[in-house]
């Protein structure tokens, strides 16, 4: 038996990573099976501090949930270290799970044939709370999703926002000091969405500390204090909204709503010596191009020239944004490479 | 007699998580069929296996037989459910959390499988019931007040032995067909179709280890022995513990390589 390695302080990080790395091993081929290493999370760093909302934002595949299930325990990490609460992720179990809610999005997780209270009521045990205090403790979880009145209901009947809700009130049953959201507005409608999010402000002002991640840059700018953006299994930038707004903050971002447009008249924008960036957006009919250059340079006229025959929309000029931050970053650090193929080394 | 606070937490947990599983089964569709369906069935396999038997054998081999294919139903019901049961939880998703909560999951994987055979013996009253209302078997018991404990010491064995199932399953693919090749060879081999002492000998080493061997011979030693079944009994119990103290450690190891893997999740 172990020793729980680190009592937690107020001075200790709810929860820090140090140089995490995943690796998977996969196989292809059916008769020459080759075996395939893929590595998820490259040497991943970062602290949270009590209380605080930190997001870890990312495209698909980037390494996030990778990243989040070494916290919570489900996943051994190849390398590098991890604390929750000064408790070690890989040696310290069980200390750890008495001390974080895990909560992830999508359909399953929940007994869809008994009701909602019901499903409360099993994993209060499986939690840990003592048997008198689970009606009332239900009972205020309930309160702050806001699914009092519903409890009774089964869970088949629960619309996806309630569903999410009450994964929220399930992971919050033993009181932990530590949520770890992964991606808990994936598939919500924006009443949902937005309803969450209140739920996520009310836990952090309770003094919840909470790690999210999320690949909707409005709602980490919405909620998050601090902001880590990770691509290709690695963080590639870190900081507050605005210190990663600040990374693009002299520029000016031209949006050409165009129809039609060629991939030969994207190289001839790209290839404009004011140029910085070019990014393409698909919509039903049309494709919104993002050009980004020099604040104060005037290259509008230009831009139109260089699409030539192209049929164009609407153009307007503005201020970048926290998306426009977020597509700079992860275009220039090697793209959304979708599920880490681009990392994968054939290793027999 | 006083039980440790630890002791008293890990039976209630035991006892939560059994009774939720009883709960979630009387509303599935799939077990209550299974449930009303299979019955019929064996009770009519113990009717016909008693006409074969005919008058020499007596009355008392109807209830011989119906014990046994009532105890088929639930070898059925702990190979499929309990055995299933982890498989089971990666499909709902509901593996993780588990795995992730504080309180230990080789309790809950218990609370379950024993939840499993408990709703298999429902199958073994059924066939029974059946037997009465519809072939006007006897129900006399020779040793009344020793087949609660039969009952109870099978349905201890035998959900243990669910749990041992369901941690060496998940170690493979294809689980559900190892499943079906393991239905019919225990239904033999223990004594539930046929009695033992008709077996090749080479088969009774084999036949000692399998817990439902013991399980059945209680049942039926309580109902129409010459004696009350004591070892049988006691064989039980004590496979019941070799049972779960591997089952323990397979799940260690079975957890231990999923969080490698990182295949808790892969349904």
């Amino acid at each position: 038996m172990t020793t729980p390695s680190i009592p937690s302080s107020p001075d200790t990080p709810a929860i820090e990573a140090l140089d995490l790395v995943r690796t998977y091993r996969t196989h292809l081929g059916v008769i020459r099976r080759r075996s395939i290493e893929v590595e998820a999370v490259r040497g991943i760093s970062f602290e949270v501090r009590p209380g605080e909302l930190f997001g870890l934002l990312g495209p698909n595949g980037a390494g996030k949930t990778t990243t989040i299930k070494m916290l919570v325990t489900l996943l051994l990490p190849t390398a590098g270290s991890a604390r929750v609460m000064g408790y070690d992720v890989v040696r310290d179990t069980t200390e750890v799970r008495k001390r974080i809610g895990y909560v992830f999005g999508g359909e399953g997780g929940l007994y869809d044939r008994i009701s909602g209270l019901d499903n409360l009521r099993f994993f209060a045990e499986l939690y840990g709370v003592e048997p008198a205090a689970q009606r009332p403790r239900i009972d205020a979880m309930l309160d702050l999703v806001g699914l009092a009145g519903r409890e009774r209901e089964k869970v088949e009947g629960y619309s996806r926002g309630m569903r999410q809700r009450l994964h929220i009130a399930r992971g919050l049953l033993h009181d932990p000091p530590v949520l770890f959201l992964d991606e808990p507005s994936l598939g919500l409608d924006p009443v949902g969405a937005r309803e969450l999010r209140r739920t996520i402000a009310d836990l952090v002002a309770a003094g919840k500390t909470v790690l999210m991640t999320t690949h909707y840059m409005f709602e980490a700018d919405a909620l998050c204090e601090r902001i880590a953006v990770i691509n290709g299994g690695k963080i590639v930038a870190a900081g507050t909204g605005s210190d990663l707004k600040a990374v693009i903050a002299n520029r000016t971002i031209v949006e050409i709503e165009t129809y039609g447009v060629t991939a030969e008249a994207v190289d001839r924008l790209r290839a404009d010596p004011d140029v910085i960036a070019v990014n393409t957006e698909d919509q039903d009919q049309s494709q919104i191009l993002l050009i980004q250059s020099e604040r104060g340079t005037e290259i509008t006229q230009r831009l139109i020239q260089h699409l030539g025959d192209t049929r164009i929309g609407k153009i307007s000029a503005r201020e970048p944004t926290l998306e426009d931050a977020y597509v700079h970053l992860i275009a220039s650090t090697g793209g959304d490479d979708g599920n880490g193929a681009a990392r994968a080394a054939a290793v027999a | 007699m006083t039980f440790s606070p630890t002791f008293r937490s890990d039976a209630h947990q035991v006892a939560r998580v059994w009774a939720f599983t009883m709960r979630i089964f009387m509303i599935s569709d799939f077990f209550i069929l299974t449930a009303v369906v299979q019955p019929i069935i064996f009770a009519s396999i113990a009717f016909f296996l008693f006409q074969v038997g005919g008058d020499a054998a007596g009355e008392q081999t109807l209830l011989f037989a119906a014990l046994g294919t009532g105890m088929m139903g639930v070898w059925s019901t702990t190979l499929f459910g309990g055995g299933g049961a982890i498989a089971w939880q990666r499909w709902e998703h509901t593996l993780e959390l588990l795995v992730a909560a504080p309180r230990r999951y080789d309790l809950t994987l218990l609370g379950q499988t024993l939840a499993t055979t408990t709703f298999g013996f429902y199958s073994m009253i059924a066939t029974l019931a059946w037997g009465v209302l519809l072939f006007g078997m006897p129900l006399d018991a020779n040793w009344p007040l020793v087949l609660p404990l039969s009952l109870l010491a099978a349905v201890i064995g035998l959900g243990i032995m669910g749990m041992l199932l369901a941690t060496t399953f998940v170690l493979y693919r294809h689980a559900n067909a190892l499943s079906n090749l393991l239905e019919y060879p225990v239904w033999i081999a223990t004594g539930m179709l046929v009695p033992l002492a008709l077996l090749p000998g080479w088969l009774g080493p084999i036949s000692w280890v399998l817990l439902p061997t013991w399980a059945v011979e209680a049942i039926r030693g309580a109902a129409i022995g010459a004696e009350p079944p004591w070892l049988a009994i006691a064989m039980c119990l004590i496979l019941a513990v070799v049972y779960y103290v591997i089952a323990r450690r397979v799940l260690v190891y079975v957890i231990d390589k999923a969080r490698r893997d990182a295949t808790l999740n892969l349904a």
